[in-house]
């Protein structure tokens, strides 16, 4: 019996062409991703070790002596730009979203009648969304100079990208009934637009710009790096200074302040849709 | 009675209403005056905007300087997306509720993934120049603890939600909690899981663009130089340069995802 359990079996159907084709071209193509990751690092130039231990023996020690124990002479300093960025990502946020609310329908196809139509919005969203949001902080610092105003500008601006894009696939993903029901007992199209499009969609836009409200208030922490407002400023000039116990502390009120409001963003979304 | 029933949460709905609509226009009372939000200097500042843009007409002779900067880029993101799965997916079965070991190392690993999701890309690239000096290895390690915040939340949410079926068969045979991830959790989500690394080598693509910024490396550093020489017909070159392959680039990860699941 024992014997018997121990011999392989031998009459196991070797698995069908399908699955061992299958099998080696994922052999194959885990190969040239790992072959394209020794390429890549081989060819980065990266520094070598040596210059790389004595840049962490200088520097990081610092920086985790300094988080453990952070300068709080410059907590309210820390905290007060932080306040004002917070404001800056409502501020663009809101910017974003009521420029993407008519965006969004001019992306829309079926209220277009017709996924051509809806092309060249869409294509103004990919591009939109594809310049990069800190180019746009640098251009707005020209335009209106140095401050906030320059990156609630530019996070307005490149939210459109984003939210035009998600309103468009909401209301692409809206229930036709009601707004054949309106249509039927003689409503035109505000009327439709009005009572059997805003009130669908509504709760996901809401779900939504809050969900790039977080991700605005990231960005918002790091504009000031350029001159667009923010606790970006300070914190980059005491980088720049290795004065790293104020780093710290820059360090843990921007993060504690995101996860705080984090939490509650997503506790709101979750009680929305 | 039933009028009044009907009536009473129909007015506290609209107390609510209002009440949230109050809120919100507090809060933006207090945005204006914080960020002294000039709305005037918008529009001002529009026309600059448009002249700005007007000056940005490409110059592809430009183009043989773009080419080894944009390759490092990608590389960068590519090595980061690498490193970062590596790295993400052991911390996602500590993470998540049905895989974790005990429920202390979970909330570490919960917590750490946390607090590295709320650190901005940038702001991790910045503090790895400071502490490694320029180059293109800050890019690679700041992106990499960013990929691992990403794709660690996306994954442990995955694996909470899958089917708890499989996992409980081979608990009930004995099988220990190596043996349990590998045949009854990642057979449900290997799939979801490389779509979840082509979307963060996305994110990661556009998020190595900007990092040259701060002097981590990639094509960012010469999109800062021509900004601060004022080379606009560069500026438009390179622009139109990234948006080509940022295009490339997500169009294929769209592709790739959507023939993955």
């Amino acid at each position: 019996m024992v014997k018997t359990l121990q011999t392989p079996p031998t009459d196991i159907p070797r698995a069908p062409a399908s699955v061992r084709r299958n099998r080696s071209l994922l052999i194959i193509g885990a190969a040239l991703l790992v072959a394209l990751f020794v390429l890549a690092l081989v060819t980065m130039n990266l520094p070598t070790w040596s210059r790389v231990l004595s840049g962490l023996q200088r520097n990081a020690m610092p920086l985790l002596r300094g988080l453990v124990r952070p300068e709080t002479s410059v907590f309210e300093l820390a905290w007060n730009s932080m306040v004002t960025t917070f404001f800056m990502a409502i501020l663009g946020t809101i910017l974003g979203a009521v420029l993407a609310f008519p965006m969004s329908f001019l992306a829309a196809g079926n209220l277009l009648g017709g996924t051509r139509w809806a092309l060249p919005g869409k294509a103004v969203l990919v591009a939109v969304r594809t310049f990069p949001e800190i180019v746009l902080a640098v251009i707005f610092v020209a335009a209106a100079g140095p401050g906030p105003t320059a990156g609630i500008m530019a996070m307005g601006i490149h939210s459109i990208g984003y939210l035009g894009k998600v309103f468009s696939d909401v209301i692409e993903g809206i229930d036709q009934g009601p707004m054949e029901a309106i249509r039927a007992a003689g409503g035109n199209q505000l009327h439709t637009f009005l009572f059997a499009v805003v009130p669908q969609v509504l709760p996901e836009f809401a779900s939504n710009v809050l969900y790039r409200f977080e991700i605005n208030l990231r960005s918002a922490a790091v504009l000031g790096m350029v001159g667009a407002g923010g606790i970006g400023l300070p914190l980059i000039q005491r980088l720049q200074f290795r004065r790293w116990a104020e780093v710290s502390m820059f360090i843990i009120v921007i993060v504690v302040f995101i996860i705080v409001v984090d939490a509650i963003s997503s506790n709101i979304r979750r009680r929305l849709v | 009675m039933s009028s009044q029933d009907s009536a009473r949460p129909q007015a506290a709905r609209r107390l609510k209403s209002w009440g949230t609509l109050a809120v919100f226009a507090v809060l933006i009372l207090f945005a204006f005056r914080a960020t002294k939000f000039n709305l005037p200097a918008l529009f001002t500042g529009a026309a600059d905007f448009f002249r700005f843009f007007g000056r940005m007409a490409p110059d592809f002779t430009a183009l043989p300087q773009i080419w080894s900067p944009l390759l490092q880029t990608i590389q960068i993101a590519y090595v980061a997306t690498v490193v970062g799965s590596l790295i993400a997916i052991p911390l996602i079965f500590l993470a998540s509720a049905n895989t974790a070991i005990d429920p202390i190392s979970m909330w570490v690993a919960r917590t750490l993934l946390t607090v590295l999701r709320s650190i901005p890309d940038l702001l991790w690239a910045a503090l790895f120049v400071a502490v490694l000096g320029l180059g293109a290895l800050p890019g690679v390690v700041a992106l990499t603890l960013f990929s691992i915040g990403v794709l660690a939340k996306l994954g442990s949410e995955t694996v909470e939600s899958i089917d708890p079926g499989p996992l409980e068969a081979l608990r009930a045979v004995g099988a220990g909690r190596n043996r349990t991830i590998v045949f009854a959790v990642v057979p449900q989500v290997a799939a979801t899981m490389v779509s979840f690394i082509l979307y963060v080598f996305e994110i990661n693509v556009r998020a190595s663009v900007v990092i040259g910024f701060v002097g981590a490396g990639g094509i960012g550093v010469l999109l800062q130089r021509y900004l601060n020489f004022f080379d606009y017909t560069g500026l438009g070159a390179l622009i139109v340069v990234i948006f080509l392959v940022v295009l490339l680039i997500d169009g294929f990860s769209v592709w790739a995802r959507s023939r993955l699941i």
